[in-house]
């Protein structure tokens, strides 16, 4: 019996998961007018200080071990806020770019196909790179890859001005500081 | 439209014809109740395959344009199937054998096993459009709420068919709860698939607009990094 009550409680968890899903119409295209004012700009040049293991071995160096571990973890908790901002950017650039797919003339859907592929990686890569950086936070002495998100960041910079370009001609978009 | 969607309508009308030809072993007097329960078994097994090509055709509709997502995806799916498969077999062994005819119990637990690993694939490919935001096609986002409600109802159902008596009267009021649910969903993807959406204007959403500055000093980042 207790197993059935197992079954019985995911089910119903499954359900209203679902229909939550169904309700609050998050699958399907929207384009809030906000939306893209929502991007924070990056300081990509402060966050590839953070992110360089010559620095990170030149504090290593210099440092008593105790403190390089606290100036580490410091520095790790610095690089999520950056890599949390940046994902959440590419996430608002996924639902930019696919409302534009669907409004937008040949040219323009074409760039936003290309916003979301970039946007998706990063995404994916921010994902990765964070779970990276628990474990240095836990682990001080482990690395953690940031060049994709640097060259990620890069790409989706790209893509979002070549996109605003196409559909503002008058316009410039950067979603770097 | 069948061409979008060639597993699903495979679906549909194999398992209307499946379950067609069960309710007719169950209600034609000379068939035995040995050859209906063979009947069920195979409509089962049918039924179950397909559920899961489905499922199958649901995550590359979903996934399939967006090569770094879809292999991970993949990769995260096949490891779930994994460990659904056997949750659901220990779900099974552990399972009232309420009947004393193996092909009678074994057949409420084939159908609790397949509604375990249907329903926790497609909440994973919920789940996992949703952390990256993906918008799913209208048609294709209604056979896939159909199908999960189904199965979140019939794995409920099941769990507690399996623990009650073979002869107990309380099993008709789940029964015509299964069937209630799987017209509902009928109706659902009839209207899904038959009812055209309403055309909405979507206006493009412009990025945010920034000085000229930012853009020569990023083209000059891109020239010498």
């Amino acid at each position: 019996m207790t197993l059935a009550i197992i079954l019985v409680i995911a089910a119903a968890l499954a359900l209203i998961f679902i229909l939550g899903v169904a309700v609050s119409r998050n699958l399907q295209v929207s384009a809030k007018p906000g939306l893209a004012q929502r991007i924070q700009p990056i300081d990509i040049e402060a966050f590839r200080n953070l992110a360089d293991p010559a620095e990170d071995d030149y504090l290593r160096r210099s440092l008593p071990a105790s403190e390089f571990r606290a100036v580490r973890r410091q520095r790790l908790r610095a690089a999520v806020a950056y890599i949390q901002v940046a994902r959440r950017n590419a996430a608002i650039l996924i639902r930019v770019g696919q409302a534009a797919v669907a409004a937008g003339d040949l040219p323009t859907a074409e760039a936003a196909r290309q916003l979301v592929r970039d946007a998706l990686w990063l995404r994916r890569n921010a994902t990765f790179a964070l779970l990276g950086i628990y474990v240095a936070l836990a682990w001080p002495h482990a690395g953690f890859a940031a060049d994709p998100i640097l060259d990620g960041y890069l790409h989706l910079n790209n893509s979002a001005m070549l996109l605003g370009r196409l559909q503002n001609p008058s316009a410039v978009v950067r979603i770097s500081a | 439209m069948i061409r979008q969607v060639p597993v699903f309508f495979a679906f549909a009308i194999l398992t209307a014809v499946a379950d067609l030809t069960e309710y007719a072993t169950d209600v034609i007097p000379t068939v035995s109740p040995a050859t209906y329960w063979r009947a069920d078994w195979a409509n089962l097994l049918i039924q179950a395959v397909l559920k899961f090509v489905l499922v199958g055709e649901i995550f590359a509709h979903v996934f399939g344009s967006y090569e770094s997502i879809a292999r991970l995806g993949q990769l995260l799916i096949r490891a779930l199937g994994v460990i659904l498969v056997f949750a659901a077999a220990i779900a099974a062994a552990y399972a009232s054998q309420n009947s004393p005819h193996g092909i009678i119990s074994g057949a409420w637990l084939l159908d609790q096993t397949t509604f375990i690993v249907e329903s926790g694939l497609l909440v994973f490919i919920f789940v996992f459009s949703l952390y990256f935001h993906l918008v799913w096609d209208r048609r294709l986002f209604g056979i896939s709420l159909g199908l999960s409600i189904s199965s979140c109802v019939h794995l409920a159902s099941w769990a507690i068919l399996g623990n009650l008596g073979a002869l107990d009267p309380k099993r008709m009021i789940f029964v015509f709860l299964n069937m209630a649910t799987y017209h509902a969903v009928v109706l659902m993807w009839f209207y899904y698939l038959l009812v055209p959406s309403k055309v909405a204007v979507i206006p493009a959403v412009p990025l945010p607009e920034n000085d000229l500055e930012a853009w020569n000093r990023e083209l000059e980042r891109l020239v010498r990094p």
